[in-house]
């Protein structure tokens, strides 16, 4: 299959470009991708904007289908897709405007250490993180849970963690949703997805879910810093995670259930892996209940993450993560379906916003955020690839165009296959310990498969939502130590 | 030698592939097998038994049936820790399947990749001049 993409597309600005709801029939809307010229052509290479075109055709799309700068190909809804959708216009929920893997997310822990602090220790770390935290396909974890606790952690989320002492209140001030969606309903859920996550809480999972040590390199706002307590050559820990085996299920399950609603409802997608239902429906709000239960499950197993990774930190330091100042900065989920409030022609709507790979961004004075953030927006969470660089961005006002959504990632350039066949991984291990970072993996393949020439410069991709005004840099970090599922 | 019964085609994030076979109960069984052997490769013998698992399933359309089947093995693999290493298709047709899916503990495996699902994004489904063919996307 030929996967380049020749469609039309018209620049609007200098970080705008739309596909005109005239490309193809059906679409409600037009399409808009952010991203500079040079990403376009990367963009270009594969299927990722027939893939905006396509869930254009959502019934009850608002506005545009929306694709953020770090957009590739996926299944059903490009990655960095986002879209909203009016209940009240029969707007519809998608389980492939979500993805498999439910609230895969990510969260950002200062720390009190400084680069000196830890340079002799990185690979000691490194060790004993990958010895303490269970990651790889299907890795089951030390904290075991009962089927009375499983269905506890689908209602409660990180909550449920914290009550076990797995953390702290304010870390569930620092969590989007405070770590839990209000509304799960676990009786949406099947047994097959409760046995498929059994087991999995506290496990990191395999792909491109990591554990990174980090430090800054780089400060861009001074002023929102100092409000976070972060310097230069000051440590951070980034984790990346999801809802694995249950989210996948619960997807799976509604996937399956959905695609005869297209007859039903009589929608007409132009692809099935779109396969969706109105968000007032019944078979719209068992999705929504049980996507919740999923994305509670991710908030507690990052939360369990945390637990376990400051646990190690403590081991290695021989003092409390307190005294480390191992406090979370926020927790953001990039892959989800929420009810929101947003302006519309300049009236107040609750819309079903749909952000697969890309992430919540509120501004500054959000009703939603918590009052430590009001001042400054939320602090928003963009992993890179393991060779280059992560940043921490905040919301804008701009954002109100995007739903207050913005990246997610750096984006893959290119396929795992292509990664296999073309890298070296003695090699590569090599280059990136000259670089100063120490990389622990399950599998010398995932190394491979996440090296960072198979993915987009993520500096490319935040220039252009800094510039398009919809978030700005904050600080930026670069890898000391990476574990890898 | 057999001809391999699938290939990796390109995809930037995921895994797309393509299985042929001489008619459609081979297709079903090729695709399903492609999933375990595009993931895993046989390491240990640490755990002989082996565990015949018995699949019905009824669809709306073939290509209904197709991803069903494939997301039942991968949900059922990941239940009972199970990597399947042969596949019995004892009916097919009427967009109803009747199958024997054979398993091995997965600790006797180095599993690679998680494959989340199969997708139904640009699936193709058709007869050719050799027998049947697929285009699959799975979600990894």
């Amino acid at each position: 299959m030929s996967n380049i993409w020749s469609g039309p597309i018209e620049k609007i600005d200098d970080y705008r470009w739309r596909i005109p709801k005239t490309y193809k029939p059906g679409m409600r809307v037009p399409g808009i991708i952010y991203c500079n010229e040079k990403l376009l052509k990367d963009i270009r290479n594969d299927k990722a904007a027939e893939q905006v075109a396509n869930v254009a055709f959502l019934p009850g799309i608002v506005n545009a289908s929306l694709a953020m700068p770090d957009i590739h190909w996926g299944y059903g809804f490009p990655i960095g897709g986002v879209a909203a959708t009016d209940p009240e216009e029969g707007g519809v929920i998608s389980p492939g405007g979500v993805g498999f893997d439910i609230n895969c997310g990510v969260r950002l822990l200062r720390t009190d250490l400084k680069y000196d602090d830890i340079k002799d220790k990185i690979s000691d770390l490194v060790y004993a993180l990958f010895n303490d935290i269970p990651s790889g396909v299907g890795s089951k974890g030390d904290i075991r849970v009962s089927v009375k606790e499983e269905k506890e952690i689908l209602i409660k989320g990180a909550r449920w963690a914290v009550e076990k002492g797995y953390g702290i209140e304010d870390d569930l001030d620092c969590t989007e949703e405070n770590g839990a969606m209000q509304g799960a309903d676990p009786l949406a859920v099947s047994e097959r997805a409760y046995e498929r996550g059994k087991a999995q809480s506290g496990t990191l999972g395999s792909g491109n879910h990591f554990l990174e040590i980090q430090v800054i390199d780089q400060l861009y706002n001074r002023d929102i810093c100092d409000e976070l307590n972060l310097d230069l050559g000051q440590v951070t820990i980034m984790i990346h995670s999801g809802s694995r085996g249950f989210g996948y299920q619960v997807c799976e399950d509604y996937t399956r259930s959905m695609v005869h609603c297209l007859n039903k409802y009589n929608i007409n997608l132009p692809d099935r892996q779109l396969a969706c239902a109105p968000v007032n429906s019944e078979e719209g709000k068992a999705y929504l209940g049980a996507m919740k239960c999923a994305a509670n499950y991710a908030w507690a197993n990052r939360q369990c993450l945390m637990y376990l990774t400051r646990k190690v930190f403590e081991k290695i330091f021989a003092m409390s993560w307190q005294k480390l100042g191992m406090f979370l900065i926020y927790d953001v989920a990039h892959n989800i379906a929420k009810i929101e409030k947003h302006l519309v022609d300049g009236k107040e709507k609750n819309l079903c916003v749909h952000r697969k790979g890309a992430t919540r961004a509120l501004p500054a004075g959000h009703p939603a955020l918590p009052s430590r953030y009001k001042k400054i927006g939320q602090p928003v969470i963009i992993p890179g690839d393991m060779g280059r660089n992560s940043y921490l961005l905040v919301g804008q006002d701009k954002a109100a165009e995007t739903f207050f959504s913005t990246c997610h990632g750096a984006g893959r350039l290119m396929s795992r296959s292509a990664a296999i066949r073309s890298i070296n991984p003695d090699t590569l291990l090599k280059e990136l310990e000259s670089k100063g970072i120490i990389v622990k993996a399950s599998g010398r393949g995932t190394i491979v498969e996440e090296a960072p020439q198979a993915y987009k410069d993520v500096n490319e991709v935040v220039n252009v939502v800094h510039n398009a005004g919809i978030s700005k840099r904050v600080c930026r970090m670069r890898p000391l130590g990476v574990i890898k599922g | 030698m057999k001809d391999k019964t699938y290939e990796i085609l390109e995809h930037t994030a995921d895994i797309a592939v393509r299985i042929k076979a001489q008619d459609l109960k081979e297709l079903f069984k090729n695709a399903g097998l492609a999933i375990f052997q595009i993931s895993s490769r046989k390491q240990f013998a640490k755990n002989k038994s082996h565990i015949d698992l018995s699949i019905k399933l009824k669809a709306d359309d073939l290509e209904q049936l197709f991803i069903n089947w494939l997301n039942e093995l991968l949900s059922l693999s990941a239940t009972h820790n199970l990597v399947f290493y042969n596949i019995k298709i004892n009916k097919l047709g009427g967009n109803n399947l009747e199958a024997i899916a054979i398993g091995n503990d997965m600790g006797n495996y180095k599993v690679y990749t998680e494959i989340k699902a199969a997708t139904y994004h640009q699936l193709k489904i058709e007869e050719t001049k050799e027998g049947w063919s697929a285009e699959v996307i799975f979600d990894v």
